[in-house]
């Protein structure tokens, strides 16, 4: 399986991948994007099966890559990975078409959670 | 902590406390302890090496600040990036870690004040945080990991004619 993580933060990155593996869910190919116009890009010439976002990223947000795969008609498994992990921020999530939304801080329980949901 | 307006709705002093150390345990585990830390009001941070902030507009307005010692930040960023002992962060890793501490925090905060609001991309400081000058302080908590100083605060706009 291929896993786009989306982060502008190369040490959320980082927690991210060592975070999936503890969850029981290493050894997937990872590819990484600094923003959501990169990870825009990435989907289409890496065509991963799972793009794990953050909400808040200079050049292009999360909210605004989910939207623009879909009206692409992209239908990868997209899932946030954020701070912000209110309700309002939850619907907002599921009704642009996300999987799951993690709210950081995380533990692996909520990755593996989330994850068994999309694969 | 001192709550300078009455009028603003601001987060309690224990909720942004849980969410620090949820933060703090997620990253850090074991040895996430935080220990209060007693400093009289109105004292500038002593030891500020690093600080980050993230303001929240919309339904509730306010900046988040978080002011770290030196080594605080250096061994914060070593366990984060999973480096090994010897390797030294370097100061973009260490920004980058900071600004990663604060969008926690500072989400986490949103979360618990009225919305819809959009919190903004970290600011990061080698030194001390900046603020407006049309901002009070709200909360302030104090508090030492491993016998060095961690300030989280957060500030609101300052009510009435300026």
């Amino acid at each position: 399986m291929k896993i786009l993580i989306a982060d502008d933060s190369r040490v959320m990155r980082q927690i991210v991948i060592r975070t999936l593996r503890q969850a029981g869910h290493g050894g997937h190919d990872i590819v990484e994007a600094e923003n959501g116009r990169q990870a825009l890009e990435l989907v289409r010439t890496e065509a991963p099966d799972l793009v794990l976002s953050d909400w808040n990223m200079p050049e292009m947000n999360g909210i605004d890559c989910l939207s623009a795969l879909r009206a692409s008609g992209s239908q990868v498994a997209f899932g946030f990975v954020t701070s912000e992990g209110s309700e309002e921020m939850r619907e907002r999530a599921a009704s642009a078409g996300a999987a799951f939304l993690i709210a950081k801080p995380f533990t692996p329980e909520a990755f593996d959670d989330a994850l068994r949901s999309v694969i | 902590m001192s709550a300078v307006l009455p009028t603003a709705e601001v987060p309690a002093a224990d909720d942004l406390l849980a969410v620090t150390e949820d933060v703090w345990l997620a990253l850090l585990g074991d040895e996430a302890v935080l220990l209060p830390r007693a400093v009289p009001a109105g004292s500038p941070f002593d030891a500020a090496a690093w600080s980050a902030a993230t303001t929240i507009s919309g339904g509730w307005q306010g900046v988040v600040t978080v002011e770290l010692d030196e080594s605080v930040a250096r061994r914060l960023t070593t366990r984060m990036l999973a480096l090994p002992e010897a390797e030294e962060a370097s100061d973009s890793d260490i920004a980058d870690a900071v600004g990663e501490l604060v969008n926690m925090v500072g989400g986490n905060v949103k979360s618990l004040m009225p919305g819809p609001s959009a919190l903004s991309l970290p600011a990061v400081a080698a030194g001390r945080a900046a603020f407006a000058s049309d901002a009070a302080l709200a909360c302030r908590l104090d508090l030492a990991w491993q016998g060095d100083p961690v300030r989280v605060s957060v500030h609101v706009p300052q009510e009435g004619p300026r």
